[in-house]
């Protein structure tokens, strides 16, 4: 991963929390105000906010404020950091073959003990 | 066989596999087998069509976070060889009909090895443009594809 500039650990982190990416992937619809972001998940919104605001601080969305009303949206910038798409997709096969290799290995260990 | 490499759209995985040929085959062919590791956990895989036959079906379904099932791979086989390789891809589905939006075909291959087997995987892709198109996580638009494959990134660092 030596390729990939350090901007992309705030990314990573960001997307290490299943949260946060799900509300990367419902934004990936289209904008959304906050209170339909929450709805989803069961925390309060205080809890929710920190989500958001760790999201807006790597630049992974940008909200705005229009009357009482927030919204959020995805930026696209960050994601154009990844340009490597081929190497998004070599990670996923590895981490399938990975994944393939463990179930075999221990498929076979259980045969083994029976 | 004839393939030539394009190395900005096709990527290859090669991995001695400490198990025999047919252990392999069956982890790959069994679809309760097979759900188990397509997808990087705590994501699960439901495999609807697996037809092991040149033609035939190949229909997965994916669920994130555990939502509801969402379509996943839908694709179609085109070579099956008992013990040795398993050739798919996703602008066929079923049947060898045209999918609606075709990236890729898969090859993957199983050789003895003096200590296992060589199991390797040879995925060409289209082009890069249409990788907005693709819908590998179960996203149906182009930066949800990019956020699930750099999810997919975030689990292989962890």
């Amino acid at each position: 991963m030596g390729q990939y500039p350090e901007r992309l650990d705030g990314i990573f982190q960001a997307l290490a929390d299943p949260t946060r990416r799900a509300v990367l992937g419902r934004l990936a619809k289209g904008p959304a105000g906050i209170s339909d972001l929450a709805k989803p998940f069961d925390m309060t919104l205080p809890s929710f906010m920190k989500h958001i605001h760790l999201l807006e601080g790597t630049g992974l969305i940008r909200t705005r404020k229009e009357g009482r009303v927030r919204t959020c949206a995805l930026e696209t910038k960050p994601f154009a950091v990844v340009e490597a798409w081929l190497s998004a997709q070599r990670a996923i096969w590895e981490a399938r073959t990975d994944r393939l290799e463990q179930f075999v290995i221990t498929a076979q260990e259980k045969d083994k003990k029976k | 066989m004839i393939r030539p490499l394009d190395p900005d759209l096709d990527l290859t995985i090669s991995r001695v596999i400490k198990a025999p040929r047919s252990a392999i085959w069956s982890a790959w062919t069994d679809p309760a087998s097979f759900e188990q590791w397509w997808v990087p956990a705590p994501a699960k895989s439901k495999v609807l069509e697996m037809d092991l036959s040149p033609g035939g079906s190949f229909v997965t379904q994916i669920s994130e976070n555990g939502g509801p099932f969402m379509p996943h791979m839908s694709g179609c086989f085109l070579a099956i060889d008992h013990l040795e390789r398993i050739v798919f891809t996703n602008s066929l589905v079923g049947g060898w009909r045209p999918a609606e939006s075709p990236l890729m075909t898969a090859i993957i291959t199983l050789r003895d090895h003096p200590t296992g087997t060589e199991y390797s995987a040879h995925v060409m892709h289209k082009n890069n443009a249409d990788r907005k198109m693709h819908e590998e996580m179960g996203f149906y638009d182009g930066w949800g594809t990019v956020t699930a494959q750099l999810a997919a990134l975030v689990e292989r660092r962890a």
